[in-house]
């Protein structure tokens, strides 16, 4: 059994993993509450920015560039997906509507793998220059990416909630979370408002992919799943719904996936991590009756 | 969602002779085709193309077990390839280990994925579907987690079967009868007919009638005294059932399984096929083993497309199938044929007089609106419109009209 200072660096990583996780949960409990969509394809978007971020710097261009191009070609791409198929599939129930976003998840898969064949040998990767000044907190070597991917998932959930509650828009979203049809006879431009949670999600996307690509490697079914997986867990956790419970679940994750490194006999399988803890909390949630049932399936 | 069984149960109602001469001639039919695909495709076909109907009829297993719970029961599964590997693990571990037969192997591997698939889909049965989804999607992602450090037996010892280091792998072992390729093929479509047969019997019978009223309505079900969660689960164990079984038949074909065979992504790739393909007939299973079997291997071979494209074409049917057509192609491609039909057989008659031009119009109004409509409204309608057309045309019934009658 390793003793506990071979835990103590996983506990920083964690974090920072935590962070980026809180970060792609809380763009999916958002958009959800908004639309009714759960985006399955968030992965995928913000791993095709990613992907195109690595080609414009690998081209020489400046860091920048390419950390903006990736934010803003996912908030593009997430955006006209849900100007085309938001109104389309409105109506036919979140389920239809969540299976539907796997397609544009296929279609960008595909097209990642086509452009960016996998070779063998050393996967590509971003970096930011923040990874190599480092500052110790207790004897824990701390690098600023690390704080940045924390600081993050802190202020993006933060920030959410408080938009979510305070701004106009926020507060049309709750009520079309509620009841779109009532919301739009009260006069809220139904569509409008759906447009920005699309947008608002599809730049979390693009963060939180660059944030992994540069964290973890350019690994396209790392980033198409695994990012997906693990924030749905958070937000299962957080029953769609709640952005604090989603926010302590994604951190949970993260720094129980790291922490089993130490342990040679589970690091294998810490990528289950997320899976278990949701599992777990499905359990407990389908013994009480808390699920609330205010959307009808389709 | 769109109706697909309200009309088709009235139509059967009104016209039941009918009916019975078509279901017969529908029978005959397959019995004719699946002899075909028995006896006369094996000398005909090359070993890839052996290789890839092999291939076909398991993967038409594992879309018919995805078609019944998403176009029957309305549950959508993301994680059906996980539960085929566990079926295929459990095959491999139980040819390597024992010397049963291969049919009592197959039977055996189906009720341990049944059982496996069922006790972890329960918690979220008791859900809404789109939990059901996600946690089948976190399952997918766990299985491909756990393959990847326990590996597929290769005739190693301890309870993975997997020796590492051995330096030569036996192969996992066929039935006596069905040692050779187009044995194996032949011997596939049988296990599939079977497991087909066995689907259908359900769907006809109880629970069948009970996944129909849950797919309608739960809330209404559950009002009827239907135990929905029972039937779920029923659902879920039959088709994780007979995906074993398939899983158990891909570890025959294979003779060699390797976790990469199993990526993450084909999980979600199934559920596209069965969407594509279309969930809500057993045809619809056929096409999408095809879809997921046939087509990556004949365009490759034939013109070297990469699986890549297929991936996005199917991402795109996705999106359209759910929009558009949630019939599938089982669904749609007769209606398009049917208008095609009907488009160039116009071609060949004379050009109608002026005076049907209006007749024409209300015409392709009327089938516009029928697949909005009830369909019964629309066929009085037309009824009344054509022979309004009739008068005044002096036209005698065309055969594209009759057509037109047919839900």
């Amino acid at each position: 059994m390793p003793s506990w200072s071979d835990f103590q660096p996983y506990i920083v990583t964690g974090l920072a993993l935590g962070g980026i996780y809180a970060l792609s949960g809380v763009g999916l409990v958002v958009l959800y509450r908004a639309t009714g969509v759960l985006n399955l394809a968030f992965g995928a978007v913000g791993a095709m920015g990613a992907f195109i971020a690595y080609s414009i710097i690998q081209a020489g261009n400046p860091g920048w560039l390419g950390w903006v191009v990736c934010i803003l070609f996912s908030g593009v791409v997430t955006l006209g997906y849900g100007l085309v198929f938001g109104p389309a599939l409105a109506g036919r129930g979140p389920l239809v509507q969540s299976v539907s976003t796997l397609g544009l998840a296929l279609v960008l898969f595909g097209a990642i793998d086509l452009v960016w064949p996998t070779s063998g040998g050393q996967s590509p990767s971003i970096s930011f220059p923040t990874d190599a000044t480092a500052f110790s907190v207790s004897q824990l070597a701390v690098t600023w990416t690390n704080l940045i991917a924390l600081a993050l998932g802190v202020v993006i959930a933060a920030g959410t909630g408080a938009f979510l509650r305070f701004s106009k828009l926020g507060t049309a979203m709750r009520a079309m979370a509620n009841d779109r049809e009532i919301t739009a006879t009260l006069g809220v431009p139904v569509r409008r408002v759906e447009a920005a949670a699309w947008l608002g999600c599809g730049l979390l996307a693009g963060l939180a992919g660059l944030m992994l690509a540069e964290m973890s490697g350019l690994d396209d079914t790392a980033l198409v799943f695994t990012v997906v997986i693990s924030s749905l867990a958070a937000a299962l956790i957080g029953r769609l719904r709640s952005i604090s419970v989603t926010f302590v679940a994604a951190l949970v994750i993260g720094v129980i996936h790291d922490m089993l490194t130490p342990i040679t006999q589970l690091q294998p399988y810490a990528d289950m991590t997320p899976f278990v803890l949701a599992a777990i909390a499905l359990l407990i949630m389908s013994s009480g009756q808390v699920m609330t049932r205010s959307r009808e399936e389709g | 969602m769109i109706d697909t069984a309200g009309p088709k149960a009235t139509a059967t109602a009104r016209r039941g002779p009918v009916m019975d001469r078509r279901a017969l001639t529908r029978t005959i039919v397959i019995v004719v085709l699946l002899l075909l695909a028995l006896l006369a495709l094996p000398p005909l076909m090359s070993a890839y193309y052996t290789s890839t109907m092999i291939q076909v009829a398991i993967y038409s297993i594992v879309t018919l077990g995805l078609g019944l719970l998403v176009g029957r029961v309305g549950l959508y599964s993301l994680g059906q390839l996980a539960v085929l590997t566990i079926g295929a693990w459990v095959g491999a571990r139980l040819l390597f280990a024992t010397s049963q037969p291969f049919i009592l192997v197959m039977i055996e591997a189906g009720l341990v994925t049944m059982i496996i698939g069922s006790l972890i889909t329960l918690p979220a049965l008791r859900l809404r579907g789109l939990y059901l989804a996600l946690i089948t999607l976190m399952l997918a992602g766990g299985v491909t987690v756990v393959m990847q450090t326990l590996n597929f037996p290769n005739g190693g010892g301890g309870f993975s079967g997997y020796n590492g280091s051995q330096l030569h792998i036996p192969q996992i072992r066929r039935p006596s009868f069905a040692g050779t390729d187009p044995a194996f093929y032949r011997f596939s479509v049988i296990v599939a007919i079977v497991m087909f047969l066995l689907v259908f019997v359900h769907l006809r019978t109880r629970p069948g009638r009970a996944w129909a009223a849950i797919k309608q309505s739960e809330p209404s079900a559950l009002a009827a005294g239907i135990n929905t969660t029972f039937y779920k689960l029923w659902a879920m164990a039959l088709a994780a059932f007979v995906t074993g079984v398939a899983g158990a038949l891909l570890a025959g074909y294979q003779r060699e399984l390797l976790s990469i065979q199993f990526p993450i992504q084909n999980s979600i790739l199934l559920l596209a096929v069965v969407l594509v393909g279309g969930a809500f007939s057993l045809a619809g299973a056929v096409i999408a083993g095809f879809l997921q079997a046939f087509l990556p291997a004949a365009l490759y071979n034939l013109w070297g497309v990469p699986n890549d494209w297929l991936i996005i074409l199917f991402g795109l049917g996705v999106m359209q199938v759910l929009a558009t057509a949630p019939g599938g192609i089982a669904d749609q491609f007769p209606k398009d044929m049917k208008r095609l039909y009907r488009q160039i057989s116009r071609l060949w008659r004379p050009a109608p007089p002026p005076a049907t031009a209006d007749g024409a119009a209300r015409r392709i109004i009327i089938q516009e609106t029928a697949e909005i409509h009830t369909r019964s409204v629309v066929i009085e309608e037309y009824g009344q419109a054509r022979a309004a057309a009739e008068e005044q045309a002096d036209l005698g019934p065309s055969r594209g009209a009759e057509g037109e009658r047919e839900p």
